[in-house]
């Protein structure tokens, strides 16, 4: 396992109709390190279109940058060699935010499961391989026998994402690049989620990029952040000093924009559509997909 | 300040003063399961003021969406309105039980006095037709007399929005999560409807974004004298935007009053643990 997961100046960027330069940068010269030891919970936060999903995909090698390098263990990722990219492959596990999208429907949940042990070579024996499916679940608080052998539309959503954490868990990586986790899971569900979580950082170690619009998930998960706005990194630090004295005008923007539960302290001010318009050109790119698993 | 407290005092709770444009009385909706009868709405009571913006506040599972979905007369089976009445009250019209007026009738008061603005971000555009033609399909259904003014009407609700107008011959996947919500607006209040039934209008948005559909809800007020129910479980959302407050909980309503009473004074303890268990985030802005 290596220890560390680093981003050098990565850009990237994708062709687009109608702009005058014939494409948009969706990621900036972006540099940040992700350290397995001590494992940590590193947010990163942005509006949509800010190009935060597009930095997982280059984390977890699914975009080539244009420029600048993902670093795994000091090895670009894209000149890894069979068994350096096997390895990884295993010690960086995705989850994604839609839970509808990356089951195949027409497959048992188990499915997902029993390919990550194989795939990965965690056992031979089947009963080996049911106890540890077993104890994953229960890990992510799921009863095996309300999940397995049921099919994705059997689920709720949250229950979906936990069979996720489920495989991760099982897998034991260094790092979990989690694209928007809880957005689609409501209030209640979600806590659930950020709970296992934080208990995969505790208990296995793991070091987490969780990546959100949600402020109010950043502070309860804690730890570091980092504000992405226009595909570049603006203000980064503990979650405590970046919400509480934030430097950069995006963040005091974006913390200001939290609707205050209190009628007094309305919002005076207006900010303008046309600020935010830039949005419509960064809809130009292709939506990321999560592929299925 | 103190005014409106005063003033909402002598307003409070679910009196039916002769301005409503709605006005619910015992409203009973059950959901049949095989498990027996689930009651998401329990004799309720409410009156929408002509000219206010209510928020319906309640967590998940408290009955808000049953409501409005109610009330817009869209309810599926097993959903069924089992005890109450709805009068609705449209200008320059004769008032209408909503509950039971049926077929040609509804189609006329839908949209044109009584129109619903979805959550943006799920499928509530059509994929395969321009922004334009979402809105001539609306309004030549529901007036089919505005069809000579289509051409200047659409620049003219896309702008009211903060959109520019041709934002009209774009898809829907070229628009924004914000973009889209702000068309739905626009359509929504295209017909110039008494109200406006907005079902978790800023929910997946992220809070930039959501700032300006507050805004802009505001604004539809001010330049249309809308009525707006808004149904949102962000309290935050009803502390920013609304004047009163209606909070649910069960299928019941708890409390109903001013937007500073409610949040400075809630009577009701459930509507005291829904403000106490709102996280705060970060500094506070003022």
């Amino acid at each position: 396992m290596k220890s560390e997961l680093e981003l050098r100046g990565v850009q990237q960027r994708f062709h687009a109709r109608g702009v005058a330069s014939g494409y948009i940068t969706a990621v900036d010269d972006v540099s940040f390190t992700l350290a397995a030891k001590p494992p940590q919970v590193v947010s990163l936060v942005g509006q949509s279109g800010s190009g935060k999903s597009t930095i997982a995909r280059n984390v977890l090698g699914l975009q080539k940058p244009t420029a600048g390098s993902v670093l795994y263990g000091g090895k670009d990722i894209f000149k890894l060699s069979r068994a350096e990219y096997d390895a990884y492959r295993r010690d960086v596990q995705p989850v994604f935010q839609d839970p509808y999208a990356i089951f195949n429907p027409f497959y048992r949940v188990d499915r997902v499961l029993w390919k990550a042990l194989k795939k990965f070579g965690l056992t031979k024996s089947r009963s080996k391989g049911l106890e540890l499916i077993e104890e994953s679940l229960r890990a992510v608080r799921l009863e095996p026998e309300n999940v397995l052998g049921r099919y994705p539309h059997q689920l709720s959503g949250g229950q979906r994402q936990r069979i996720m954490l489920a495989r991760v868990h099982m897998l034991r990586p260094s790092f979990i690049i989690a694209d928007e986790p809880v957005s689609m899971l409501d209030a209640q569900v979600r806590k659930h989620f950020l709970d296992i979580l934080l208990d995969f950082q505790r208990e296995h170690a793991m070091t987490t990029l969780f990546i959100t619009h949600d402020l109010s998930t950043v502070y309860y998960l804690g730890g570091e952040v980092m504000v992405i706005n226009k595909g570049q990194i603006v203000e980064r630090g503990p979650v405590s000093t970046v919400m509480h004295e934030p430097s950069h005008p995006y963040t005091k923007l974006l913390l200001d924009s939290i609707p205050q539960p209190d009628p007094d302290a309305r919002w005076t001010s207006r900010i303008s559509v046309d600020e935010l318009e830039e949005r419509a050109d960064a809809k130009a790119a292709p939506a990321p997909e999560a592929p299925i698993l | 300040m103190s005014e409106s407290v005063k003033e909402s005092a002598k307003h409070k709770g679910t009196s039916a003063d002769s301005d409503s444009v709605l006005e619910i009385k015992g409203l009973d909706v059950t959901y049949s399961t095989s498990r027996g009868d689930v009651q998401a709405v329990r004799g309720l009571d409410l009156a929408v003021r002509r000219g206010e913006i209510l928020g319906i506040a309640g967590e998940s599972g408290s009955g808000k969406s049953t409501l409005a979905v109610a009330l817009l007369r869209l309810l599926k089976p097993p959903g069924k309105v089992t005890a109450g009445s709805v009068m609705f009250h449209p200008a320059g019209r004769s008032p209408v039980d909503l509950l039971k007026v049926n077929g040609e009738e509804l189609r006329v008061l839908r949209w044109s006095a009584l129109s619903y603005l979805p959550q943006g971000s799920m499928s509530s555009l059509n994929p395969v037709m321009r922004v334009q033609d979402q809105f001539k399909d609306v309004i030549l259904e529901h007036a089919p007399a505005r069809k000579d003014s289509l051409g200047e009407l659409i620049p003219r609700l896309l702008s009211q929005v903060g959109l520019e107008p041709r934002v009209g011959r774009m898809y829907p996947h070229e628009l924004s999560g914000g973009m889209k919500q702000r068309v739905l607006m626009a359509i929504a209040v295209a017909l110039e409807p008494d109200l406006v039934i907005a079902d978790e209008p800023t929910t997946a948005l992220d809070v930039t974004i959501q700032r300006v559909i507050l805004q802009s809800l505001a604004d539809l007020r001010t330049d249309f004298g809308v009525t707006l129910m808004v149904i949102s479980h962000d309290m935050g959302v009803h502390a920013q935007l609304v004047d009163r407050v209606a909070v649910m909980y069960e299928g019941r309503l708890v409390e109903v009053g001013d937007v500073r009473q409610v949040f400075k004074d809630p009577q009701d303890p459930y509507t005291q643990q829904l403000i106490e268990s709102i996280p705060r985030v970060g500094r506070r802005s003022s």
